[in-house]
């Protein structure tokens, strides 16, 4: 009991007339890995803001490490030990790639790994001086997941991490999560089902706000539901 | 990277060999009109530290200059107090630090940026200018304070007087050059980064563990403090205090020195600064009212032509020629 | 040389009889002409800073504009109301000039709009003195005397000058509630690709948005001429008010744009009976501030478009 890092319990989120999110819940274990997936607009991101406290919900309650954090300003969430890569990616373009990795490492309050290793884990050491506005977008995504890894999280929340890679890319993606699954929980949302597959977690399927299904990924994706939602016949 | 933080020495260098020979072929009347240019050119680096870095625009600068100004009058025209110029120096840093560091607190943790900001700061000029011209009692009104007594402190058995030429110009050009030097660490070390980061996406700073709004609000108020010091600098060579020293014309003109000097450089709105007045001493000649209009033109002109400053051009002409050396 | 410029407020009347009910029907009607201008000025910068996000510095100009346009007409032998007719028109010169040569060449840099329209606002007002030369210049209201209301005797141009700035707010909700004009703005203020794809021609629309806010202020400016010192540099204070109206009511309604008005011109009427007018404007400079951070997205945010 005493291993679970983040608990979301019975989260409702409603935006004017539209109930965004409806009784969801979300338990996450340290160093556990687990998938969010769901048809677009099905509310991922938006549980990824309330689950990193950006969002109040308007029910239930989210405790990381038995705290609240709805609404602590975003430093103070980071410096707790939350992680998070934004859908768009967000790096700073006209700062140097490895500065980009500098500023993540000062904003962390112990920072451990040194500049040369993060820039070898996302594989751009051959592009350190490169400005991050200049790179591919795949290696922007990377870059991100670098930034996150520098502030040292007890959990890293990803959205979409492999939107706009290729296959390869993707699944070089999942190897390094896979990597690093050890060190910290990891929550990532994705739409790709060859990553997930590749990922093999605990999986939660949203749709329109809820919960659709949620287990180990082989029974998800075997599961009818889940594949008719999936198509759009539903 | 390296290379541009070598050019940025040298540059620096040269500019102060250049102040360091310049007493020997100028005369008196040259050297303070260089001086009174150079604590401008002080003014204009404080404004380009914040504008620069930030990319948040301050339209009411000159509010902290005149703040500046006016302590560190009403402290040297006041008899009981002992070393009134150091004092004086100090007090004007700490009011305009002060009067940055509320604004600045309800404004940056408010969530206030980019448009706003410079809205509320014009207005918090014109404010400081009206203040200085309707509280007669303390301000002197229109007219201002005068016989304003230059600078005199002993340091450490070091006596200085500044009421020549000569020391004067070596004090102020001291003063800016360290404190330009100063300011270029700061903007281009860790706490520079970290603000360039900040202007590129606040909120990924902050999911970084940054707490930008404190971040802005110490940038601001270093600034201020400055510009503050610039203040008090200039009413002790000039021996009097006016409303127009925190007034909208000046906050305009700063604008304009750190634009055609290149915003984000430090030394080009020094050297923006010298010239700039230069240029407008021989225009306002002609006739006076020919100088705002001028400024105006010359702000259309940066927008549309010359978005980097004078020195981008040389940088244009440069890549302009490496170009067509590729061509061929 | 500081632009000694009026104030919006200090146009106050001063009381007459000492009672207290004359003096409190005073201070209302002076609170009511002050916030009546100040609509009017800050309803083209609801337009062009709340709605298009263009930080117009010039926008205090269409005020000075309407003003000089009132007295050009009076010194050429016009009468005041000639005058007025051409206050707005000149204000709408103005910016539709603005709008086509400047503002919509910038809508993607907003620091150089700043730039570009404080240049602008440096050239009229260099432009007006260079033409009109130094000093005040006399405008005479079209009425003079007082009117005997119940309980204080008020300057009769005043209670027309609310009149008319009144007339005006309610052509302007019928114009952007009911006409076809209307409904594109608040097409392209909502959502801007889907204006374009419905096929509004948003470029158009803004101008002439633009083009119509400089002319209520242009107008503004031609009310406002006989109570206040008309000077090239008059518009300034004009401009930082309406931007305190706009940003402390918050953008996209006219509720908001009411409610503005009311804190900024309530509280400089109120506070200039007790201290100088500059104090007054630091206070409210300072309640401002401390609105914006309490209520940052305006007093009357979440009020119907
Ligand atoms: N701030 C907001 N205000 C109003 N509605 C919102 C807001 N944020 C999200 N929504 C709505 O909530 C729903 C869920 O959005 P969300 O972005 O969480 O979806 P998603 O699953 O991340 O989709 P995608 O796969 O496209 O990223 C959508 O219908 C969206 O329009
Ligand atoms: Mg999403």
């Amino acid at each position: 009991m005493s291993d679970i890092l983040l608990q979301a319990e019975n989260v409702g989120i409603r935006f004017g007339g539209l109930q965004a999110l409806e009784a969801l819940n979300l338990t996450v274990r340290d160093k556990e890995l687990c998938c969010i997936i769901g048809p677009n607009g099905a509310g991922k991101s938006t549980f990824l803001n309330v689950l990193t406290g950006t969002l109040r919900p308007t029910s239930g309650s989210v405790r990381f490490l038995g705290h609240d954090i709805a609404g602590l300003p975003l430093h103070r969430i980071a410096r707790l030990g939350i992680a998070r890569k934004f859908q768009i990616p967000s790096v700073f373009p006209s700062l140097s790639v490895e500065d980009n990795l500098k500023v993540a490492r000062w904003g962390a309050p112990s920072p451990v790994r040194p500049v040369g290793e993060l820039l070898e884990l996302v594989a751009l050491t051959n592009r350190a001086a490169t400005l991050a506005g200049e790179l591919a977008h795949g290696q922007k995504q990377w870059l991100e997941i670098g930034m996150a890894l520098a502030i040292e999280p007890r959990l890293l929340l990803l959205d979409e991490p492999t939107a706009g890679m290729t296959p390869q890319e993707t699944l070089a993606t999942a190897e390094m999560l896979l990597r690093l699954k050890g060190e910290f929980s990891i929550v990532a949302v994705e739409h790709d089902i060859r990553f997930v597959r590749a990922l093999n977690c605990e999986t939660l399927v949203l749709h329109q706000g809820r919960r659709l299904r949620s287990g180990p990924f082989h029974d998800i994706e075997t599961d009818e539901m889940v594949r008719d939602v999936y198509l759009g016949r539903r | 990277m390296i290379a541009r933080d070598r050019n940025w020495l040298l540059i620096f260098a040269v500019c102060v060999a250049l102040a360091i020979v310049y007493p020997l072929f100028a005369d008196g009347y040259q050297l303070t009109v260089i001086r009174d240019a150079l604590i401008f050119g002080l003014f204009a680096a404080s404004l380009d530290f914040f504008w620069g870095r930030t990319g948040i625009l301050c339209f009411g600068h000159a509010a902290f200059f005149g703040i500046g100004g006016y302590i560190m009058a009403l402290v040297t025209l006041n008899d009981a107090i002992p070393f009134a110029s150091l004092l004086g120096i100090m007090g004007a840093v700490a009011g305009a630090a002060f009067v940055a560091a509320i604004i600045g607190y309800f404004l940056f943790f408010g969530g206030i940026r980019g448009s706003y900001f410079t809205i509320v700061t014009l207005a918090m000029g014109v404010i400081c200018q009206q203040a200085a011209v309707s509280w007669s009692s303390v301000t002197g009104g229109d007219s201002g304070l005068i016989g304003i007594p230059p600078i005199e402190f002993d340091l450490g058995g070091l006596h200085v007087d500044l009421s020549q030429d000569l020391p004067s110009y070596i004090f102020v050009s001291a003063i800016v050059a360290v404190a330009v030097l100063a300011l270029w660490s700061i903007s281009r070390g860790r706490w520079g980064t970290v603000l360039t980061a900040i202007q590129d996406n606040e909120v990924r700073a902050a999911a970084l563990g940054h707490n930008a709004p404190l971040r802005l609000l110490v940038t601001f108020v270093l600034s201020a403090a400055i510009a503050g010091l610039a203040g008090a600098l200039y009413v002790c060579m000039a021996g009097l205090v006016a409303p127009d020293l925190s007034g909208l014309l000046l906050s305009t003109e700063v604008i304009v020195w750190v634009a055609v000097g290149g915003r984000g450089t430090l030394l080009g709105p020094v050297l923006g600064a010298i010239f700039i007045q230069r240029a407008q001493q021989t225009i306002s000649s002609f006739n006076p009212s020919l100088w705002p209009l001028l400024l105006g033109c010359v702000f259309v002109i940066i927008v549309f032509v010359l978005p980097d400053g004078i020195l981008s051009i040389y940088a244009r002409l440069k890549s302009l020629f490496k170009g067509r050396r590729r061509a061929q | 040389m500081p632009p000694k410029a009026c104030s919006p407020a200090c146009a106050n009347a001063s009381p007459a009889r000492p009672d207290a009910m004359d003096f409190l029907v005073t201070t209302l009607l002076n609170a009511l002409t002050l916030i009546s201008i100040l609509m009017l000025v800050g309803l083209g910068l609801a337009i062009s800073f709340g709605l298009m996000n263009v930080t117009n510095l010039a926008h205090g100009e269409f005020v000075t504009v309407g003003a000089f346009a009132v007295y050009f007409v009076q010194s050429m032998g016009g009468s005041f109301w000639l005058g007025l007719a051409a206050a707005p028109i000149a204000g709408a010169v103005v910016g539709c000039i603005l709008e086509f040569a400047i503002i919509r060449h910038l809508y993607s840099r907003p620091v150089s709009t700043v730039l570009a329209t404080w240049g602008v606002s440096l050239i009229l007002q260099q432009g007006l003195e260079l033409t009109f030369g130094l000093g005040a210049k006399p405008v005479t209201p079209p009425i003079e005397g007082t009117l005997d209301l119940l309980f204080t005797v008020y300057p009769a141009y005043r209670l027309i000058l609310i009149g008319i700035a009144m007339l005006t707010l309610l052509g302007v909700i019928l114009l952007i509630s009911r006409t076809s004009f209307g409904l594109d703005i608040r097409t392209v203020i909502q959502n801007r690709e889907m204006a374009e794809g419905v096929g509004i021609n948003t470029r158009r629309t803004y101008a002439i948005a633009f083009t119509f806010g400089a002319a209520i202020a242009g107008l503004a400016g031609g009310l406002v001429a006989p109570l206040a010192i008309v000077l090239p540099q008059m518009g300034v204070n004009y401009l930082a008010n309406a931007f305190f109206v706009v940003i402390v009511g918050g953008v996209g309604s006219i509720g908001g744009l009411v409610a503005g008005s009311v804190f900024v011109g309530g509280l400089t009427s109120i506070l200039n009976y007790q201290i100088s007018p500059s104090l007054a404007q630091a206070i409210v400079l300072l309640a401002a501030i401390v609105a914006v951070r309490l209520r940052p997205n305006g007093l009357f945010n979440g009020a119907s478009r």
